[in-house]
């Protein structure tokens, strides 16, 4: 049983009953500061979940986003045009064609540096750059190889190929070149051993010995525009210049064996040119040989 | 996890408030308390609502201010002379056929002791169990006894229903503070002043407020009586002024600093001087006049408490005696003339020990008695039911650190 002081709880009609439901205006100011200061507290309060609310919202929204790249652009525009440069022969046809359709697609969309991996995989551009012009426009800037040889071979099913050999030796099946200006371009001749597949994807390795012959044509095709149009044929034999007995061999119209030591082709050319311009030397249409490759002795044969 | 209770009294000259902490070994200690001047109250009932209001809000206001916390509820203590105190009984026959006394019995008698209800307009304040009979014979706890009729009682005090609504509307007004519990002013402070021994020996507790004076009479460890005199120290204090011809503020003066129960014959020669305003001017008081009509009313209110309690005034049933509390206790003398007039030993009320010193005085034992009542209701031992468990969950522990509960 309980202490005989503790008070029972109220039975019947209890003064519970006459306790007001709802405290009435504040009847003093201790009241009101009171009331004040609880409302404060209940805001506090309210703040405090809808913070936690919203920080717990924010961080679920957080976790399902995608972790890709944040749009900031806005709403994306579909691009209109393409902005394409480039110092060779390609075209913005050529792009279109390469890239395929950009109708409908954004800016934003679009992987620019896979696009530019892409245009770099291709052999006959050494250069690319890729970006966005917002709101609207990719634009695209290449530098192209220029072909200065080609190289004829013949497929096992019969088809014969060509392809075009650029100073640094890169084999390419070249696109948007007119016919004419391939037309102009001597043939090379290299022995098969030298045509070394790529392991990953089509064409061929980097041919060596080009670059020893690049500087030649080169030279040729500025200063001796005459004598460059007949060359039809040029070959080497053993690619490293330092090597003895290197050489680069051309067969042309006039000449039909011309021999040239790597390296000093300024003075071996205006040897040959001299050469070409003796009188013994013109009488005779076609010559049968001149090597130039042994210094200052040239040996002819008419 | 400790908890803040409340306790406060509206009582006639101040509103007091207390906050106290009961620890989870149950033990209380009293972290704030404050008191205020109130001009709202008449013989214990609030005639000015708005004075009342800011006595006891601004009380309250402190007390929290005081202890660094606030209160959601307090025991509010209750008297006036609206209050009025009936035994109601019930009893039932042992039902068991072995003649044992099971709770239903003890049930069945104090629902037929709870079924009166008070008069329209009243409302019951306190209930106080009184002793179990058992065939005639009192017992602590008749459960499984041999017996054929169980009797219960209860001293009930029921009130005026516009008198308690006007104190429980001070105390929501606080921002909708809640009424935890109404205690009786008298039961509260001789709960302080009468320690359980007393009350068993059977004891008198007259606790001598401003307004009305509080009575409550235990015997056999019960309560057996409980009452309100409408006379105070106020009205010591009215006296004064209208005999002595001086401002209220000035007798209260006299009566607190001069004021004899008793005329004593070497005051005939002592003379009080009262320095007054440019009124009224400075004046003398004979020593002996204060006394002679402090005197006479506290001779008229014990004739008053032995005519109310009448044949209660038992010497034999009240072998503690008669103990007296309450601001109006301090009179010198005063229990001197309680006992000449009561025609039983008479003392002045000590506190039981553990109090401190600063809070053990008779103003205080009203409101320190509802904060022992507060310390029953919520020190309860661990493992027991608990009605206002503290708040669980995250929330609940986020409300209650931004005081929210």
């Amino acid at each position: 049983m309980r202490k005989n002081i503790k008070k029972e709880k109220t039975f019947g009609s209890g003064w519970k009953k006459l306790a007001p439901k709802s405290s009435r205006r504040p009847a003093s100011r201790a009241a009101l500061r009171k009331r004040l200061s609880s409302v404060a507290r209940i805001l506090f309060f309210m703040f405090l979940l809808g913070s936690m609310g919203y920080g717990v919202w924010w961080i679920d929204k957080l976790a399902r986003s995608d972790s890709g790249p944040i749009d900031l652009t806005g709403p994306a525009i579909p691009i209109s045009g393409v902005s394409f440069h480039s110092d060779g022969v390609l075209s913005e046809n050529w792009f279109d064609n390469w890239f395929g359709p950009l109708r409908g697609r954004s800016l934003m969309e679009l992987d620019i540096d896979e696009i530019q991996e892409a245009l770099l995989a291709e052999d006959q551009i050494c250069f690319a750059r890729v970006s966005r012009a917002f709101p609207d426009t990719l634009r695209i800037e290449i530098k192209e190889r220029h072909p200065i040889l080609v190289l004829r071979l013949g497929a096992k099913t019969g088809e014969v190929q060509d392809w075009l050999v650029s100073p640094d030796g890169t084999l390419y099946q070249g696109a948007g070149y007119p016919r004419s200006a391939l037309s102009l371009l001597p043939s090379l001749s290299v022995d098969s051993s030298l045509l070394r597949p790529k392991k990953e994807g089509k064409g061929y390795e980097r041919l060596e010995g080009i670059p020893t012959v690049a500087p030649l044509l080169d030279l040729v095709r500025r200063e001796y525009p005459a004598i460059y149009r007949d060359w039809q044929v040029v070959s080497y034999e053993r690619p490293n210049a330092t090597d003895p007995g290197a050489h680069v061999r051309v067969r042309s119209g006039r000449v039909r064996n011309l021999r040239f030591s790597p390296g000093k082709f300024g003075v071996q050319m205006r040897r040959l040119h001299y050469l070409l311009l003796e009188p013994d030397v013109r009488k005779s249409p076609v010559i049968e040989s001149i090597d130039l490759s042994h210094g200052r002795s040239v040996f002819a044969k008419i | 996890m400790s908890k803040i209770i409340g306790a406060v009294e509206i009582g006639t000259s101040k509103a007091k408030a207390l906050v106290g902490e009961v620890t989870e070994n149950g033990s209380l200690s009293i972290v704030g308390m404050a008191s205020r001047p109130n001009e709202g109250m008449r013989k214990g009932e609030i005639v000015d609502f708005r004075k009342a209001a800011d006595a006891v809000h601004a009380s309250l206001e402190e007390a929290e201010k005081m202890s660094g916390t606030t209160v959601d509820s307090v025991y509010l203590a209750q008297t006036g002379i609206h209050l009025r105190g009936q035994m109601l009984t019930g009893s039932a026959s042992v039902s068991s056929s072995e003649n044992r006394v099971s709770v239903s019995d003890l049930d069945r008698a104090s629902a037929e002791a709870k079924h009166r209800q008070p008069e329209s307009g009243r409302s019951y304040v306190h209930h106080i169990r009184t002793p179990i009979v058992l065939d005639g014979k009192a017992v602590d706890d008749p459960v499984g006894m041999l017996g054929k009729k169980v009797d219960l009682g209860y001293w009930s005090v029921d009130g005026d229903d516009q008198a308690i609504r006007q104190a429980l509307c001070v105390i929501t007004n606080y921002a909708g503070l809640e009424v935890a519990d109404l205690i009786l002013s008298s039961i509260a402070s001789s709960t302080m002043m009468a320690g359980p021994d007393l009350r068993r020996a059977g004891a008198l507790v007259i606790d001598l407020g401003a307004g009305v004076t509080d009575l409550s009479l235990y015997r056999q460890g019960y309560v057996a009586y409980t009452g309100v005199i409408p006379v105070g120290g106020d009205h010591v204090t009215g006296d004064l002024s209208m005999g002595l011809r001086v401002l209220e503020p000035y007798a209260e003066k006299l009566k607190i600093e001069h004021g004899k129960a008793s005329p004593d014959p070497s005051d005939a020669d002592e003379d009080i001087w009262i320095i007054g305003n440019k009124t009224i001017g400075d004046r003398s008081i004979s020593r002996k006049a204060i006394s002679d009509v402090i005197h006479v009313r506290v001779v008229e209110l014990f004739e008053i408490i032995s005519k109310e309690l009448g044949n209660l005034l038992d010497p034999d049933e009240l072998k503690g005696g008669i103990l007296l509390t309450g601001g109006g206790s301090k009179l010198p003398g005063i229990e001197v003339v309680a006992s000449k007039v009561l025609g039983m030993p008479v003392r002045k009320a000590t506190f039981t020990p553990g109090i401190d010193s600063e809070l053990a005085t008779h103003e205080n034992a009203t409101v320190l008695g509802l904060l022992h009542y507060g310390l029953e209701d919520n020190g309860r031992p661990p493992g027991q039911n608990n009605d206002d468990e503290s708040p669980s969950g995250f929330l609940g522990k986020l409300a209650g650190i931004v005081g929210i509960s």
